[in-house]
């Protein structure tokens, strides 16, 4: 399993060029700066149309492929072109957002993973479309307020619970699946540390608070991001060989109301909805600590 | 037929304040045509708007390139943006500025009025978005619109304390405008920023200062700028302000409360 | 050299051309009637016969979407049917802007039902592929070698698509020559990359990305430059299909189109693909008769022969053009329309007439065609004739 890696180890090479023209506070640029540097040079990075391309000025080959739904199969190109052309030692990386991997991207990625493909598929997961002013994904929380399940007499926010993404890729039996945090960036490098060398396909969802779409001020993108480990609105985890290994145990839950009422998105909650997040984030809880080291199925 | 030009921060409101100016005029019997400049929406990046103003529909419908005025929402955007590229001789600059007047920066031939929108819309609505009030500075400059009609046109917009807090702002700007002043004399606009470069430090309105006798090290703000603008050297942390946005992650991180977020001077 | 020939279905064709070119990534999808065209492709890899990464994907969309980026590394094929390729209409465009040399093999068949007519190329006609029809079994597989040569070409750079009807062709069985292997590794070359990914050649690949999303030249530039592929590629293919005679001693008309038994005529028939082959027959018939009628059979529909229509034009008094398409709102099938466009500026056109026919695979007898034609000679001999754009009925 991986092991988080103190920053002081890291190697000060980039390969982000500094500067994006990403919103301030954007925790996907977090991620896919973090994700350059721990794998390094010899990574080719396949981009579909969300926010990503925004955390360009990247010094690795990229792709920017246009077709929203694609990345499944433009990765699996790459892959199995770079092995035809004897460069396995490239590692084919996308980034892609929570549409482009759950939604409209769902069907390529549940692909590319019952054949064992080799990539390593980032999901920067923001929670909705962000980059088309933030309509609601499956991966969008529920009751929260977005620009297609907006809060009304009619309507609470999203009326469905989010898809439990990870848990879904890794009972396709794949090497390595995993979910991060950019508030916990030494067990995300781990995490990458450990995908990198693996061959086949590999998965790390990633929780990144989006400032503009969750309504916060931008400085507490880092903040919020832990507010959602601690709670437990994001348990950080991996599935390696079949085992599922939790790899952040908070003492004690913080309490959900706290972090929700923290976003506009969530701010119309009452506390009947509250107290309805707070009891399945503990059967989610209980259910993942009752699995912790055991296999997945 | 009137030009005009805005210049806003995305996430501050630039359009909405335009469909809501656009709106008053129409009840004064005026067609309008409300040009946004779509991008992606990146909160905090310089924008731009247009707005058409005639006596009846407007056919043309490529963009404005000579407006005959330009609406300045944020103050610091004057010093990487041009602002005034464009505007006709003669034009007028609305912008908002504390201080205003011939000490904005902006110089040429044209005429610039100021009011201090920013303050008015801490007073008025406790947040610094500057849409509305400066609508109530446009009503005083150019006459072209009615208080009234912009508070007709905010109650369709909002509801209750916010439609009046809004209409507080409008009239409070209104009041606090300072006349145009001719500017024709001093220099132009010193711009940082070259035409299609990304200038990202010109969308802070807060900076972060790090004191690095309090820095212990830990690479928590290094390795969470989003940026790539804080570096490591000699074990410290060290910010290169060209690249940096003023987000405010690394003042909220820092574990020792080692980098203070100080609002940029104007 | 012994000359390989094999009794084969027009499918195994295409998977011949395919296995010939040397291409190193296959994205697999079954559809009727292109289906055995991938089980071919997938035996040859499984015994060695053909050395390729041979993926099966799960729909036709992932089947365009990875060979894209195959592509940009090694060279690519992949093949597809009717709704098939409608499903890739998204990453259609992308392969053209991108302008990466990507072969497909196109079985006609109809957007409703399975059997063939042009419904599913003609659709996607605006996408920016090259589109190369063929007549029967052996001019596929020649078509899919030099597919590759004409869209690898730096003048190009289009992706190609070559194209036949479905179970007339698909699944029909005729003898074959199989090109040697040796000389299509001449005739084609080695691949060239047309994108540089490996992470050594970043810079190279950043600034081709920046150029590629870059407004510099305006927004239009991107259409301007493949345009200007597309006209290049008249003149490359016509070369191509010289060439392709001397190395293989077969060519199919100039390569743009193939004029049948055009010497001394009034009239003209105009068709694609099986059509126009059946056609021939009529022909040969009708001059046993004495009628003075020829055929054109255009093989290259994108990029369109505008040239060698207006020069058909000066020997011909009257053109029966034959879709096996139709674009719903205009009144004329769309090979008819193209050809209208291209006679336009001439001081003296011939009649055009227009035969929807075949669609659905409705069946066209050489009957049928005589009657097309005698219609025609009517129009030649400058009689009236009605209506300019006929249905065919059922024989």
């Amino acid at each position: 399993m991986s092991k988080p890696v103190p920053l002081s180890r890291l190697d000060a090479k980039e390969f982000i060029s500094p500067a994006n023209s990403a919103c301030q506070g954007c925790a996907g640029s977090m991620v896919a700066r973090i994700v350059a540097k721990i794998i390094g040079k010899e990574m080719v990075r396949q981009e579909v149309a969300c926010c990503g391309p925004a955390f360009g000025n990247i010094q690795q080959p990229v792709f920017y492929g246009e077709i929203f739904e694609g990345a499944g199969a433009m990765m699996t190109g790459f892959a199995r072109a770079f092995k035809r052309a004897d460069r396995e030692d490239i590692r084919v990386v996308g980034i892609i957002g929570d549409g482009g991997t759950s939604d409209i991207g769902f069907q390529g990625l549940s692909a590319a993973a019952e054949r064992n493909e080799d990539m390593l598929w980032i999901c920067y997961d923001n929670e909705a479309y962000m980059n088309t002013g933030g309509q609601r994904s499956s991966a969008t929380s529920k009751y929260a307020s977005t620009t297609t399940t907006p809060v009304g007499e009619l309507s609470r926010g999203k009326a469905e619970k989010k898809k439990p993404l990870p848990l879904i890729v890794a009972l396709h039996d794949v090497p390595y699946t995993a979910t991060a945090s950019v508030a916990f960036p030494e067990d995300f490098i781990g995490k990458l540390a450990y995908a990198k060398p693996i061959r086949g396909f590999r998965f790390i969802q990633v929780s990144a608070p989006c400032p503009t779409g969750w309504r916060f001020d931008p400085r507490y993108s880092a903040r919020i991001a832990k507010d959602m480990v601690e709670s437990g609105l994001w348990p950080l985890y991996e599935v390696y060989d079949g085992t599922l290994k939790i790899s952040y145990k908070p003492k004690e839950l913080k309490p959900v109301k706290d972090v929700l009422h923290g976003q506009g998105r969530f701010r119309h909650l009452t506390d009947d909805e509250v107290d309805e997040v707070q009891g399945y984030v503990f059967r989610q809880w209980e259910r993942l600590v009752e699995k912790d080291g055991a296999p997945l199925l | 037929m009137m030009e005009i030009r805005f210049h806003g921060r995305g996430g501050q409101g630039a359009v909405t304040g335009t469909r809501i100016l656009a709106t008053a005029l129409y009840y004064e019997g005026k067609f309008t045509q409300g040009i946004p400049m779509y991008g992606t929406e990146r909160r905090g990046a310089p924008v731009v708007s247009f707005l058409r103003v005639g006596e009846e529909r407007i056919n043309e419908r490529d963009l404005v390139h000579e407006p005959d005025m330009v609406i300045v929402l944020d103050p610091l955007l004057g010093k990487s943006v041009p602002v005034t590229e464009g505007l006709k001789k003669g034009g007028m600059v609305l912008i908002n500025h504390p201080r205003g007047g011939r000490d904005t920066g902006l110089g040429g031939d044209f005429n610039v009025s100021s009011v201090d929108a920013t303050n008015i819309a801490l007073e008025e609505i406790g947040r610094p978005i500057t849409n509305t009030a400066i609508l109530g500075a446009f009503a005083k400059v150019t006459g072209s619109v009615s208080l009234e009609s912009l508070e007709r046109a905010i109650n369709e917009q909002w509801k209750g304390r916010i439609a009046e807090m809004n209409i507080n702002a409008v009239r409070k700007a209104y009041e606090q405008t300072n006349a145009p002043v001719d500017v024709s004399d001093l220099p132009p606009q010193k711009v940082e920023t070259k035409p299609g470069e990304l200038n990202v430090s010109s969308w802070r309105v807060y900076t972060p200062v790090l004191d690095k006798d309090k820095c212990i090290g830990c690479m928590r703000c290094y390795i969470l700028c989003p940026e790539v603008a804080i570096s490591m050297v000699d074990k410290k942390a060290v910010i290169n302000y060209k690249h940096c946005k003023g987000c405010g992650v690394c003042t909220e991180e820092c574990p020792v409360d080692a980098i203070d977020f100080v609002q940029e001077t104007i | 050299m012994a000359k390989k020939f094999e009794v084969m279905v027009g499918n195994k064709a295409v998977a011949y051309a395919a296995k010939l070119a040397r291409v190193k990534f296959v994205s697999a999808y079954p559809i009727t009637p292109q289906t055995t065209i991938v089980q071919y492709l997938s035996d040859m890899c499984a015994t060695g016969e053909m050395d390729a990464e041979y993926v099966t994907m799960e729909g036709e969309l992932s089947c365009q979407a990875s060979a894209i980026t195959a592509s940009t590394t090694v060279r690519s094929f992949t093949a597809t049917s009717g709704p098939g390729l409608l499903y890739m209409h998204h990453p259609l465009h992308m392969t053209s802007w991108a302008r990466l040399p990507l072969v497909m093999a196109v079985v006609h068949r109809s957007t409703k039902g399975m059997q063939p007519d042009q419904m599913d190329t003609m659709s996607q006609r605006d996408t920016g592929w090259l589109m190369l029809e063929c007549q029967n079994s052996q001019e596929l597989l020649d078509t899919g070698i030099m597919s590759f040569k004409i869209a690898e070409d730096p003048r190009v750079m289009l992706p190609t698509i070559f194209m036949g009807d479905g179970y007339i062709l698909s699944y029909t069985s005729e003898p074959v020559e199989i090109p040697d292997q040796e000389l299509v590794d001449e005739f084609l070359g080695p691949y060239r990359r047309p994108y540089p990914m490996f992470p050594e050649e970043a810079a190279e690949s950043l600034k081709l990305m920046g150029a590629m999303w870059s407004n510099q030249h305006g927004p239009q530039h991107i259409w301007k430059m493949q345009q200007e592929a597309a006209m290049n590629a008249k003149i490359v293919i016509k070369e191509v299909n010289t060439e392709f005679q001397k190395k293989f001693g077969r060519s199919y008309g100039n390569g743009l189109v193939e004029e049948y038994k055009c010497e001394n005529v009034d009239a003209v028939l105009v068709g694609m693909g099986t059509i126009a082959s059946t056609a021939k027959t009529a022909i040969d018939r009708l001059q046993k008769e004495g009628k003075k009628v020829g055929l054109v059979a255009i093989k290259s529909f994108k990029p369109f022969p505008d040239e060698e229509f207006q020069r058909i034009a000066g020997y011909t008094k009257a053109m029966g053009v034959i879709d096996r398409n139709v674009s719903t709102g205009t009144k004329g099938g769309i090979t008819f329309t193209e050809i209208r466009h291209a006679l336009y500026d001439l001081d003296e056109r011939p009649v055009t007439l227009n035969f929807h026919a075949g669609m659905r695979g409705q069946e066209v007898t050489v009957d049928g065609l005589k009657r097309m034609a005698e219609k025609t000679l009517k129009a030649a001999r400058g009689e009236k004739v009605a209506p300019i754009v006929e249905w065919v009925g059922g024989n």
